[in-house]
């Protein structure tokens, strides 16, 4: 994810400096490489957040036991993977 | 004993809090943004400027900057040392890792001070 934030930033700083530098981001997203990143990106991250809202959970006690932790972890994988189809359905 | 101030050296309840916190700020940002993208019907050069021409706008995005870079300073320090043994592999990673953490504050500084 921590080389996913190259394309990010980048993308990003080209978008912002001038309207041609815009213009090409844009075209790039809508490439066939740039959604690839693009959704890559938003998935990947998409994974961590939600498992790191877990974890938050679990610092608070939650989902420490064996059966409460397994179905936690399998809520996380089931959401990514749905939110990910989503986002794979918006972005194309 | 008491943490001593005057130098960055930190402790393991210190990198635990500050994984949380930045954490915090970063989901919050990403929120942020999620909503932008999904509230903007059509996100032109003029809008998205005017996005970040925004002062507060401006401060958040530095502020989720920065959080990342403290964010994966400790994530990766956490991640280097279960997998990374050989520890001058691993000091170097460090080091080129963390400097690129840091460059994207600094392209951030940068873009939104042209903004």
């Amino acid at each position: 994810m921590f080389f996913a934030l190259i394309f990010v930033i980048t993308a990003w700083a080209y978008s912002l400096t001038s309207a041609d530098g815009f213009a090409a981001v844009v075209e790039a997203m809508n490439g066939v490489f740039g959604k690839i990143i693009l959704i890559g990106t938003v998935s990947v991250l998409t994974y961590h957040i939600l498992g790191g809202v877990r974890h938050m959970f679990m610092d608070a006690g939650y989902f420490e036991e064996l059966e409460s932790g397994n179905s936690s972890a399998k809520i996380v994988i089931g959401a990514w993977v749905v939110l990910t189809v989503i986002m794979g359905v918006v972005l194309w | 004993m008491v943490t001593n101030q005057a130098s960055i050296k930190r402790d393991g309840i210190q990198d635990y809090v500050s994984l949380r916190t930045t954490a915090l700020v970063i989901l919050a940002y990403s929120i942020f943004l999620l909503w932008f993208f999904v509230s903007t019907p059509e996100v032109t050069y003029e809008v998205w400027t005017g996005l970040f021409s925004n002062l507060l706008v401006k401060v958040f995005t530095l502020a989720a900057l920065v959080s990342i870079m403290i964010h994966v300073r400790i994530g990766l320090w956490q991640v280097l040392t279960d997998y990374i043994k050989p520890h001058t592999l691993r000091a170097g990673l460090q080091y080129v890792l963390n400097l690129i953490a840091f460059a994207y504050v600094a392209i951030g500084v940068f873009v939104l001070w042209g903004v």
